[in-house]
């Protein structure tokens, strides 16, 4: 895919933040890590970037399930198993 | 009661969540632990379904009464011999310092950019299309939806590295 560089370095780290890099290609990208503090720098801020979307997104779901629990509350029947189960 | 047209977690949720209850009831728990607990088995029922990595040994609502059980003896300090799905830290999350600071980085992210947080959603958690992305988006095409994950992977991480709460 043809993009400007700094997007190909990002396409790159999350090639090797998700394994995908080939034994060759792996231990270049592990050799410039140790001479490159600047990339090992991108390389934690983007592996927190992937750690910020799963929140985000499970944020999002758990809020979607509490609405799902409070629809289901305005069912009587359901409303009703759950009162007889805690009293 | 269900209609056809219904959201199947709905659904699940309907028909599993009872039995839960009782189980907990039964065990010594309360309502919100319950709550809590089937709602973490859920999430990693969905997360794995998005991911074509769900194994069903038997029904869906099984594997869901299995699994929030042992959510819940993991919320009580009781369940270390049982591991949960690999990739679910968050329901083991104990230490609030910690906590705290990734929720307020995410909260910072989302007010400064929803909309590449939503983007990155969509393809790296619902792990939808290149072309769904685009059509829901409105990019022209699969390049230009491709191009601009990766403008929005680039700008969060920027957003990162430039914000204290990642400084440590």
């Amino acid at each position: 895919m043809l993009m400007r560089s700094e997007l190909n370095e990002v396409w790159l780290i999350d090639q090797w933040l998700a394994g995908r890099l080939c034994e060759e290609e792996a231990r270049v990208f592990k050799a410039r890590l140790l001479l490159d503090e600047t990339l090992a720098e991108k390389v934690e801020a983007q592996r927190t970037a992937h750690r910020m979307v799963r929140r985000y997104a499970r944020w999002e779901a758990r809020n979607r399930l509490d609405s799902i629990y409070r629809l289901l509350l305005t069912e009587t029947d359901f409303a009703h198993q759950l009162k007889t189960i805690f009293t | 009661m269900a209609k056809e047209t219904e959201d199947p977690i709905v659904s699940l949720y309907r028909d599993s969540f009872p039995d839960f209850a009782r189980m907990i009831r039964r065990m010594g728990g309360n309502p919100e632990e319950a709550k809590d607990a089937f709602h973490d088995a859920l999430l990693i029922y969905m997360e794995k379904e998005k991911a074509g990595k769900l194994s069903l040994y038997s029904s869906p609502k099984a594997y869901l009464l299995g699994t929030a059980k042992i959510c819940w003896l993991h919320a009580r300090g009781m369940g270390s011999s049982l591991a949960l799905p690999e990739g679910f830290e968050a329901a083991e999350q104990d230490d609030t310092d910690t906590e705290e600071r990734e929720k307020s980085l995410m909260e910072s992210l989302v007010r400064s950019g929803k909309k590449c947080m939503e983007l990155l959603k969509a393809f790296y958690y619902d792990h939808c299309s290149m072309q769904d992305i685009a059509v829901r988006f409105g990019f022209n095409g699969r390049r230009s939806a491709a191009v601009q994950k990766y403008k929005c992977l680039e700008k969060v991480r920027e957003e990162i590295k430039s914000t204290h709460a990642y400084a440590q």
